[in-house]
């Protein structure tokens, strides 16, 4: 969808070149991330693609035309843009905002209504901030009115320029959920700039790790960069837990599960305590196939007879199969029975050790 | 003039306003405050245009700015007397000559305003418009002007504030307005007909203010929302 070949920009009154040499290819309805410290080039490549910035050498075509064929005004109407202080126009209202292309368009105001209806519905905006101005929105609301402009005209090819960047931590990672859930739906073609390799990591999918003056060290997927770092500066840019990354780019579906140590709720105390030898742990799960009810710890169980049913506990943490090995890793360090019970919507599918997650890791 | 205006304030008979020539003179007050009010217009409209197309040019061409400052800059520093000598002999005691020397005054105010309004549009808010396709002309005539409003309304306050007072300075080159009272009053040592002439003048320079602040509110409601969240 995007191709730029040989890619080179040095800015006026430069010696060092901002972008070298850079080819790479942007295949249509994926993500791909540039990433890498500062300097080395990233937003100049990416505002390369809209024409903000021209190459000193290279071409680039997006659809198959050479993105010089046509006048930058034209060909940044059919590019959706996204910036990192997402650059609302303060002095229009939301749906002035969002209307911005589609008035540079000359759609008529029927059509722009009405798309900006659906795209409140796309982004998840409360309708009443229609007439609100941005000063008045939180900084997530911003960011999903930002989307939501770009997405406007319904461009195939979005450039997004560290979108995430301006909101804390915990609505960060809200926005990123959506933002792959909408994409899920939309597949747009979509380069994105960061410089949290995490961001990288969770939302690409292929990652472009650029070093100063904008050579291109690696272009590939999350998981083969993690795997596999083609060299020493790729490393260290991952930084010293690449294990854990990895785990958080697997899929518990993807696991072997185990079932456990579990038995139902009428069996014996003998019983209960054969299985939880056969499994070397110190508490015994109660349930039965597609059920787990929840745990009793050893020193509860008392001798002979019956379980002690009023000694059982729920287990807290009920991982979905969508979640990541990571995810499941976190829930056996902090629990007390060192298990992760995973479950698809309510039914109890099986339970992730710390040892069948490192299992993952080595694979 | 400053010894008339002694004796003026030294006139010690009788009351010190005299509200009957007041009540007489309505229609006199009346009708310049109308010569007073379209002088004024009049010149902050012209300076206006004048300044835009000034303003333009330096924003297009950056190294103009400079020399447009300096060349506003000595019209606003030559004292408006000495002005009107050197147009009287263009232009006589006309309109034309109160107009020329009006507009100059505004000049540099208004240039000022308006380049600084346009300069500070944050640039995030400048590349995100061109990033979505405006040219450069819709970019500044949709973004960068709209939201250089509030400083380029500060400028025109100042210069209408500036030039109602200027105005009255026009009587010596034979134009109406509130100066006929003040320049009468003190040739013929009648504090009444001095005052009424000034209090009307600095009235007309506090509603206009106040009007154009209103004004100012309509036209940037993204600015009231703000110091309302």
């Amino acid at each position: 969808m995007i191709r730029m070949r040989n890619v080179g920009k040095v800015y006026d009154g430069s010696a060092d070149p901002a972008v070298t040499d850079l080819t790479l290819d942007v295949d249509e309805g994926d993500i791909v991330v540039l990433v890498g410290p500062s300097g080395c080039g990233k937003t100049t490549t990416l505002k390369m693609i809209n024409r903000l910035i021209d190459p000193t050498s290279g071409s680039i075509t997006v659809a198959g035309r050479d993105i010089t064929e046509v006048s930058a005004p034209e060909l940044r109407r059919g590019i959706g843009y996204v910036i990192q202080q997402i650059g609302l126009l303060p002095h229009r209202t939301i749906e002035q905002n969002i209307a911005t292309v589609p008035a540079l368009l000359g759609w008529d105001r029927k059509r722009t209504m009405a798309r900006i209806d659906e795209l409140f519905e796309v982004v998840d905006l409360d309708p009443s901030m229609r007439d609100r101005y941005p000063s008045e929105l939180s900084g997530g609301q911003r960011q999903r009115v930002g989307v939501a402009r770009a997405l406007a005209a319904d461009p195939p090819v979005m450039l997004m320029d560290e979108p995430f960047g301006a909101v804390d931590p915990i609505v960060r990672g809200k926005l990123q959920d959506e933002f792959l859930a909408l994409q899920e739906r939309l597949h747009k073609t979509i380069v994105m700039v960061t410089h949290d390799i995490d961001e990288a990591i969770k939302l690409g999918d292929r990652i472009a790790i650029l070093n100063l003056g904008g050579i291109l060290e690696q272009y590939d997927t999350p998981m083969r960069i993690l795997e596999a770092p083609a060299n020493d500066f790729v490393m260290d840019f991952l930084g010293p837990e690449r294990g854990l990354k990895r785990l958080s780019l697997i899929p518990i579906r993807t696991a072997e599960l185990a079932e456990g140590p579990v038995v139902g709720r009428d069996s014996t105390i003998d019983d209960a305590r054969a299985v939880m030898a056969r499994h070397g742990v110190d508490w015994i799960g109660i349930g039965t196939a597609g059920i787990l009810e929840g745990w009793i710890d050893a020193a509860d169980l008392g001798d002979g007879g019956g379980l002690p049913l009023g000694a059982m506990r729920p287990f807290r943490s009920r991982l979905s199969l969508d979640a990541s090995l990571l995810d499941a890793l976190d829930v056996v360090v902090s629990s007390r029975t060192s298990v992760a019970a995973v479950f698809d919507d309510d039914r109890y599918v099986g339970m992730l050790t710390a040892e069948t997650i490192g299992r993952e890791i080595i694979h | 003039m400053i010894l008339a205006a002694s004796s003026l304030i030294a006139q010690g008979s009788g009351p010190l306003i005299d509200w009957g020539w007041i009540g007489t003179h309505i229609d006199d007050m009346v009708e310049a405050t109308l010569e007073h009010a379209v002088l004024t217009g009049v010149a902050v409209s012209v300076g206006f245009v004048v300044s835009m197309v000034l303003s333009l040019i330096a924003i297009r061409w950056r190294r103009t700015y400079t020399p447009i400052t300096w060349v506003t800059g000595i019209f606003y520093t030559i004292p408006s007397l000495a002005l009107f000598t050197f147009l009287v002999p263009i232009w006589g005691l006309s309109m034309t000559t109160a107009q020329v020397a009006l507009v100059s005054y505004t000049l540099l105010i208004l240039v000022r305003n308006i380049v600084a309004g346009v300069d500070g549009v944050s640039p995030d808010v400048l590349e995100a418009s061109r990033g979505m396709g405006m040219t450069s002309r819709q970019a500044f005539m949709n973004v960068q002007l709209p939201l250089a409003l509030p400083a380029i309304f500060a400028g025109v306050r100042i210069a209408a504030v500036t030039t109602i007072g200027l105005v009255t300075v026009t009587v010596l080159i034979g134009q109406g307005g509130y100066g006929v009272f003040i320049l009468r009053g003190i040739r013929r040592a009648f504090l009444t007909e001095a005052l009424v002439g000034t209090v009307l003048s600095v009235l007309m320079a506090v509603v206009v203010d106040a009007a154009l602040v209103g004004i100012e509110r309509r036209a940037t409601p993204w600015a009231r929302s703000r110091a309302a969240s």
